[in-house]
């Protein structure tokens, strides 16, 4: 992949943090490593166009640094397992094949056996990891309708390749997560959708899918006049109201009849299946799948139960 | 530099290389002129016939009273500096919108470094940035509709752009439609991007069902419904319950204004304990009638 021009920042301040989540929503308590800050995809909606103002790539490849402070958080942590994931200002593989910042990573986590590490992407290249890969990634796939992704996620692997090396992942002994992230309405976005499901069920071994995240278009918003600035019709579609965090989301009564619609799909294919709302609203939670998730603490003792049942001992 | 009494037929009128100044008919300017005459040389370019730098709108107050000869100083320039004369000789002032498109739209056509250009940007108060430069290119581009709908109203940059998304015969549309109506920069805002994400979604600006608005407010409720359609008919919904509770004007029953949040708020103004025995009646009726629940069916999606 080519991209922009890279600086290697000097090892200061906090690499490792908390995800800042949102005011008045159920957050995972996911830990970000910001290995990499800026992205070479080129996705229309990405939140980095708000938060980012140089197209720059910034790389922070201080592992022993960041390995330090990996440790000092789940020091820290007594009641849950860890999950620290490096796609939060970037995406996790698309640069990894020329600055191979993850294999130190992965094998960081698999020795520990502490924690799990998320390489999240919507870049389906992992032959130089697979090697070194252990049960302590797990390497997870942003997905959308292939539709979507030609339009509105460009410079990005197609669907049917994203779903392929999620396989290859899972048949080199790892678990995969998926992440419907941006979900997005427009004109006929439920078949497009339920097609997406057919191929994931199809491709993947559902049973090691160890989470799944549905997140409809949120944004804040100063990226709405980017939107219409550009015609994002897409994007546009819907109807967007100024949430309670003060982001720009789809009104409530759109986003339950969404996130049922696909929850039920996904339960249908396989029950077991975990899948949680990537900042919701409590109400919006229980209205879906009947579960109360008071706060984030609940969310995350989800998680460790997710996670125990699918690791036993080993974590 | 030597002030001169100039005959106005030795100056080319008509050559506005180096004007910025919009609109150049100034009424209390030629009231001003005709009462006391002008007070301040306009500056010329040494040139035969003599091209105007500065004073653009007191020549044409000059020529509409009918003067002859007007005071003047002649400047030896090349053009470059010429057109900076008349951007500095006239910030003093305070330049409206049009007219910073004019001198940023000139100086690109000068053939000024970007940097230079920057700079004038930041003395006009303007972001020093490619994005903004273009809108304003786009404004000195645009025909006098747009031009005097902007100076009228006092239009702001966000206002600016979303008209200039749209085609001409839309945006005439769009004119002729908000000209008579008095409404403030920013309802002018919330419903210009109201009917450019109409026509994202649809391809075609909905002006139709707009016509005949009374004022700003009838046309920002009109352009709702078209534009949220799901949020316009819940809170029609909540309107009609609210109606069929016939609550007191002590009692008030309101909703998250996005319905986002799932619980209501019941307000009551209360004088004395008889007022609080009826409000609890009162509450108790329409919490029997289930009208509570179909008001908290509706908050809670």
């Amino acid at each position: 992949m080519n991209s922009p021009r890279a600086e290697h920042a000097p090892s200061q301040g906090n690499i490792v943090r908390d995800c800042p989540g949102t005011k008045d929503h159920i957050c995972c308590g996911y830990k970000t490593i910001d290995l990499i800050e800026g992205c070479a995809l080129s996705c229309s909606y990405c939140i980095l166009k708000a938060y980012l103002n140089t197209p720059a790539i910034t790389i922070h490849d201080d592992i022993p640094y960041i390995t330090s402070q990996i440790d000092g958080m789940t020091g820290r942590e007594a009641r849950h397992i860890l999950r620290f994931g490096t796609g939060e200002l970037s995406d996790s593989l698309a640069l990894d094949r020329r600055y191979r910042l993850n294999r130190p990573l992965v094998e960081f986590f698999g020795e520990r056996k502490n924690a799990l590490l998320e390489l999240k992407s919507k870049w389906a290249y992992i032959d130089h990891l697979i090697p070194h890969l252990n049960p302590y990634t797990i390497i997870s796939f942003s997905v959308a309708p292939q539709r979507i992704i030609d339009e509105e996620e460009k410079r990005t692997s197609p669907l049917y390749k994203r779903l392929k090396t999620a396989r290859k992942a899972q048949d080199a002994g790892c678990f995969v997560g998926l992440h419907f992230d941006p979900i997005i309405i427009y004109p006929g976005f439920e078949k497009d959708y339920r097609y997406l499901i057919e191929d994931i069920s199809r491709i993947l071994d559902m049973d090691r899918i160890i989470w799944l995240s549905l997140g409809l278009l949120r944004f804040p918003p100063k990226l709405l006049g980017h939107y219409i600035e550009h015609n994002r019709k897409n994007l546009l579609y819907g109807e967007f109201i100024r949430g309670e965090d003060g982001k720009m989301r789809y009104i409530k009564q759109q986003r339950i009849k969404v996130y049922t619609m696909l929850y039920k799909m996904l339960k249908k294919k396989n029950k077991g299946l975990f899948i949680y709302f990537c900042m919701e609203r409590e109400d919006v939670w229980r209205k879906v799948t009947g579960m109360t998730v008071r706060d984030d603490d609940a969310l995350m003792t989800l998680f460790d139960e997710r996670i125990k049942h699918l690791y036993g001992g080993k974590i | 530099m030597e002030m001169k009494t100039i005959p106005l037929n030795d100056i080319d009128l008509n050559d506005r290389r180096f004007c910025i100044s919009y609109p150049l008919e100034d009424e209390a300017l030629t009231e001003s002129i005709r009462e006391i005459g002008i007070v301040q040389p306009v500056l010329l370019c040494d040139a035969s016939p003599l091209i105007v730098i500065t004073g653009f709108r007191r020549l044409a107050s000059a020529k509409k009273l009918g003067l002859e000869n007007i005071p003047a100083m002649i400047r030896k320039v090349r053009a470059d500096e010429a057109l900076l004369l008349s951007i500095h000789d006239n910030l003093g002032r305070g330049l409206n919108t049009v007219e910073k498109a004019y001198a940023l739209e000139k100086m690109i056509g000068a053939g000024f470094s970007r940097q230079t250009i920057f700079g004038v940007m930041a003395l006009l108060s303007l972001k020093p940035h490619e994005k903004v430069l273009g809108s304003f290119v786009a404004i000195a581009n645009e025909g006098r509709p747009l031009k005097d709908f902007i100076i009228r109203r006092g239009a702001s940059m966000k206002s600016i752009e979303y008209l200039l998304k749209l085609d001409a015969k839309e945006r005439r549309g769009i004119i002729s439609l908000l000209s008579p109506l008095h409404i403030t920069d920013s309802l002018l805002r919330e419903i210009l991007e109201m009917l450019i994400l109409i026509k994202i979604r649809t391809g075609a600006v909905y002006l139709r069902g707009l016509r005949g608005a009374s004022d700003g407010r009838e046309l920002k409720a009109r352009l709702k419904k078209k534009s949220y359609p799901i949020l316009s008919s819940m809170e029609k919904k909540f309107l009609a319950m609210k109606q069929r509770c016939a609550l007191p004007p002590h009692i008030d029953i309101k909703v998250d204004p996005f319905f986002e949040k799932e619980y209501i708020d019941i307000l009551l103004k209360i004088k004395s304990e008889n007022d609080v025995r009826a409000a609890i009646e009162k509450l108790k009726a329409i919490l029997e009638d289930g009208y509570i629940r179909s008001i908290l069916e509706l908050t809670q999606g």
